[in-house]
């Protein structure tokens, strides 16, 4: 061993190999059991100084590791490739933008749909002038007459009624449930 | 040069070797993650290296779209909780997020397994790595500082400390001679004791 191999092994540590170094170095670990010794030892060196573990804790596991996997298949470059196609269907890339678009505008064009559809349909309404329909022969009130304020001061109930019209058209033009509650001091 | 990447790819164009390279790499990262979920050392072995095998048959569909640490990673964690699970154990409800599976040590998942000795030849490890760092000439210690510590590639490191690549790859290795003798020395005196 050599302090250029060392140093080269030091590099490999890093994962900092420059042009045909791997090689190199590939060929120094496949050549010679003591340069395997002195990367494990550098490896275990640099493990140590970011705090995996103390140093020993996995003697024997590269071994049994190499040992199991040698009763692995060797793959091929052909192979490789032939899994790898297997697995992932590879579709070139203006086609996904192309549907990408698509997608987009489809879920635009729903949205315009939907949005129409719940609209209020005015068209349903009849045509008919308004002055052609017959008058009712009786009012119906919704709104009830009487003690709606339990104040007796005009000014304050014709304000407290302005307020509850603003308030009503605020609500129904943001559609929220028009409701309010309105305190006031009693009259006594 | 994607030094992991390169041997991945030997790996599937039919080296085995290279693999071991990357055995020799990651063992003991993946023990420790491993250990963060089975806790019995040995059982950690045994899924460590289950975990790799399960790697090496999955390399023909490894891409290089993630890293091989963080891809290796996720297979330790899910062969862990393979395990647990056959054993009728419960995994962990969290586990360390692979974007952080190289600053781990710091995860609590892990240090709560840690032993009174473990703990103590950690600390002493520390102590004499600290040790060892201080007494190298000031551009050595610099150099790996930065390596280990801040996660500086040579290049950065060389514009840091404006020399040429060649001049800090030496200067690293020489640091780690050094703490590697710190650290034999202090290992020894462990197992006298």
């Amino acid at each position: 061993m050599t302090m250029n191999q060392n140093e080269l092994l030091s590099a490999l540590v890093d994962g900092e190999l420059q042009g045909d170094e791997l090689d190199q170095v590939l060929q120094i670990l496949a050549e010679d059991k003591m340069a395997t010794a002195q990367f494990k030892r550098y490896q275990q060196t640099k493990d140590v100084l970011n705090g995996y573990g103390e140093r020993g804790l996995s003697y024997n596991l590269a071994n049994r590791i190499s040992l199991a996997v040698e009763k692995e298949p060797v793959y091929s470059q052909h192979m490789t490739e032939l899994k790898s196609k297997a697995n992932v269907i590879t579709l070139p890339t203006p086609f996904w933008k192309q549907m990408t678009g698509l997608a987009m505008a489809a879920s635009v064009g729903a949205l315009a749909v939907v949005g129409v559809m719940t609209q209020p349909q005015n068209n349903l309404v009849s045509n008919t002038p308004i002055a052609a329909i017959e008058a009712p022969s009786e009012v119906i009130r919704v709104a009830q007459t009487g003690a709606r304020w339990t104040v007796d001061e005009p000014e304050i109930e014709y304000r407290l009624n302005n307020y509850l019209l603003d308030h009503n058209e605020q609500t129904g033009s943001s559609g929220v449930f028009s409701y309010a509650r309105v305190v006031s001091y009693g009259a006594e | 040069m994607n030094v992991d990447l390169e041997l991945v790819q030997r790996v599937q164009a039919g080296d085995k070797k290279a693999f071991d390279v990357l055995i020799l790499k990651y063992q003991q990262r993946i023990v420790h993650v491993i250990t963060g979920f089975v806790h019995d050392p040995v059982e950690a072995l045994d899924v460590a290296q289950e975990a790799f095998i399960k790697a090496y048959r999955a390399l023909p569909n490894f891409r290089g779209d993630s890293a091989f640490y963080t891809w290796l990673y996720r297979i330790a964690i899910n062969t862990s909780k393979n395990y647990l699970t056959a054993r009728a154990r419960r995994p962990p409800a969290s586990d360390v997020d692979a974007m952080d599976a190289t600053n781990y040590y710091d995860a609590p998942e892990l240090k709560e397994f840690e032993t009174p000795e473990t703990r103590m030849m950690s600390d002493d490890l520390e102590q004499g790595i600290h040790e060892a760092i201080q007494a190298l000439p000031e551009d050595t210690a610099t150099a790996i500082k930065l390596r280990e510590f801040e996660g500086m590639s040579y290049e950065e490191i060389a514009e840091v400390m404006e020399c040429p690549i060649g001049t800090v790859r030496s200067r690293i290795f020489r640091a780690r001679e050094a703490i590697e003798l710190q650290i034999q020395e202090i290992m020894g005196e462990g197992e006298q004791q």
